[in-house]
């Protein structure tokens, strides 16, 4: 079988080209604009993800985990109290003040528990020992601090809140969504660095469920229990965490707007350039019809010429974003590009693309066929 | 018997408020193996009547019977099929795909028929051939010569063996000589392959290769002239 539409879209090769282009750039801004979103989003749950728990007992209203509130930590008794609940324990997550060896002070946000290799964080490759946090005014610095605060070393010293703490060991790969570096420090020290707001204090209270406990009957019962504190699963809590961000912050509107004029850019070159092949083509349509062809055969040809330049355009698309992932990792930056998320940006590429040939469909559909007399 | 019988044609165009008769009772007929040509002046319904002839247009009213079908102006959607079956055309312009070889142009042709595969590729290959162009089967358009255009066309309009071919000035862009030679070749697939044969015209030379020469003026057949074998 001949293939025209192939034959036809690869003959004027720059055409071919400039529409490949214009889909290859909305693929490769949607991707960037939405992966780096994810990227992002991820550091807004990555703690979340990553501790060992099952359930997270949080202040009444607690937006996400980076913003919390304290309560009193004595409540963490009422939990272990309740069916099902293996261990519970308390976790400070605050933002402390650190000052630099440039004299300008920074932000951290700051992880306490009493003991962190129950819970699994923090995660990765360390160096330095977890269990020697308790033993004093030490604390884990993530090394994603030292794009902020300089190069520093396991031995050092940092004053935080205005006292002096040793770094004793390096995380990698913990992030919050402001980008603002995470520490780890002893549950204690925590609270007597932030003595005002958390002294008999915590603001989580992490639940590990006993083998074959349901979640959420064990849920139910510590919020009947704690009517003052809501209570979330794993996943309700990522979900609520990065909810935030999207929601409160304008950066869903932001991703939102962006994607659209992706969308709209690709939609607008590849239908101007096929509408144009088309109306440059229009005779040759009007001689398919004149051969016996019907308006179903030359919507063939539009439909596969559109998803044939859907598809290379993509691939011109998303290649580079692929290649360019580890580079951007190693910035600092997280492209994430899950292949569901491909998958459903090649969908609507496609779907994009053929429904901008609907343009031209329109135009063929009322060709003349007595066209292919005329000179 | 005819193989296209056209019966009182009438066709009328809808310009802004007014009325535009193009067609104004044509009746004709066309036997297998006879060549006919079609002449008159610019604007006197050739190319409309060529159109209706072929069922690219349906008549305002009129009787159209192409190889014992009626045609059914009621129903536009059946003409592709008519056209597929009964009708091969060839056109001034010669209007190739200027993307497809000569025997791809072909092949198309046949593919839109319904021929599909090796079996689609043998009768283009073979089509090729009968115009005498087997050297330039793999040449685009742009490659080739009017003449040999124009043959390829024929090659093309020859797909499926129409009984009926109808001709827009096959030689309007033809030198004398390729002409003639185009003519030639279609008067001997009218007569060889017993194929009914319409060519509107202009070119004096075509009435040579003619068993007939209808004229045409005002939407309306004047006399005939039958050529002497």
């Amino acid at each position: 079988m001949v293939d025209l539409a192939l034959k036809t879209l690869l003959h004027d090769r720059t055409r071919f080209a400039i529409t490949v282009a214009g889909v290859a750039f909305a693929v490769l801004l949607v991707l960037f604009q939405v992966g780096l979103f994810l990227g992002l989003l991820d550091n807004a749950s990555v703690t979340i993800e990553h501790i060992d728990a099952d359930l997270w007992v949080t202040s009444k209203n607690t937006p996400n985990v980076d913003f919390s509130h304290a309560f009193p930590e004595s409540r963490v008794d009422r939990v272990r109290s309740v069916p099902g609940v293996a261990r519970a324990d308390n976790l400070i997550v605050t933002f402390l003040n650190i000052d630099l060896p440039s004299g300008s002070q920074e932000s951290i946000i700051t992880y306490a528990l009493e003991d962190f290799e129950r819970w699994g964080i923090p995660w990765g490759t360390w160096e330095g020992n977890l269990s020697d946090l308790r033993r004093g005014d030490y604390l884990f610095l993530d090394q994603s601090a030292a794009k902020r605060f300089g190069r520093f070393a396991v031995g050092d010293y940092r004053e935080v809140n205005r006292e002096r703490l040793r770094i004793i060991g390096r995380t990698a790969g913990a992030k919050s969504f402001t980008t603002t570096p995470m520490a780890f420090i002893d549950y204690r020290v925590a609270q007597r660095l932030n003595g005002q707001t958390l002294r008999g204090n915590t603001t989580y209270v992490l639940v590990k469920l006993a083998p074959g406990a349901d979640a959420r009957a064990v849920a139910a019962e510590i919020r009947r229990r704690l009517p003052y504190n809501d209570v979330h699963t794993r996943k309700e809590w990522a979900a609520a965490s990065r909810r935030y961000w999207v929601a409160n912050t304008g950066l869903g509107f932001n991703l939102f707007i962006t994607v659209f004029l992706g969308c709209l850019v690709g939609v607008v070159v590849v239908a101007q350039t096929l509408y144009t092949s088309t109306m440059e083509h229009l005779k040759e349509f009007g001689t398919v019809k004149a051969i016996g062809g019907t308006n179903r055969d030359i919507y063939a040809i539009l439909t596969r010429q559109a998803a044939v330049s859907a598809l290379i355009g993509y691939a011109v698309g998303a290649i580079p974003a692929l290649l360019i992932r580890p580079a951007m990792a190693r910035g600092g930056l997280q492209l994430i590009l899950q292949p569901s998320f491909m998958a459903a940006v090649l969908g609507g590429t496609v779907a994009f693309c053929i429904a901008a040939s609907l343009l031209s469909f329109n135009k063929v559909a009322r060709i003349d066929p007595g066209l292919v007399f005329r000179t | 018997m005819a193989v296209l019988s056209a019966n009182e044609i009438v066709k009328t165009f809808q310009e802004g408020r007014e009325q535009v008769h193009v067609l104004r009772g044509v009746s004709l007929d066309l036997h297998a193996g006879e060549v006919v040509a079609l002449e008159g002046p610019s604007g006197s319904g050739k190319t409309t009547l060529l159109s209706i002839l072929g069922c690219i247009l349906t008549p305002t009213r009129g009787e159209l019977t192409v190889d014992g079908m009626r045609i059914d102006p009621d129903r536009p959607s059946l003409l592709p099929a008519v056209r597929r079956k009964s009708i091969g055309f060839v056109f001034q312009q010669f209007n190739l795909f200027p993307a497809l070889t000569a025997v791809e142009n072909v092949e198309y042709a046949l593919n839109v028929k319904g021929v599909r595969g090796p079996q689609a590729r043998q009768q283009a290959e073979a089509l090729i051939d009968a115009v005498g162009l087997s050297d330039r089967r793999h040449f685009l358009p742009r490659d080739l010569s009017g003449g040999q255009k124009q043959r390829i066309a024929i090659a093309r309009a020859l797909c499926n063996s129409p009984s009926i071919l109808l001709a827009d000035e096959p030689t309007a862009n033809l030198d004398s000589q390729v002409g003639a030679q185009v003519l030639e070749l279609f008067r001997s697939l009218a007569r060889r392959q017993n194929r009914a044969l319409l060519i509107v015209t202009h070119d004096p030379r075509v009435r040579a290769v003619c068993d007939r020469v209808l004229r045409i003026a005002d939407g309306t057949l004047l006399a005939e002239s039958r050529i002497a074998a």
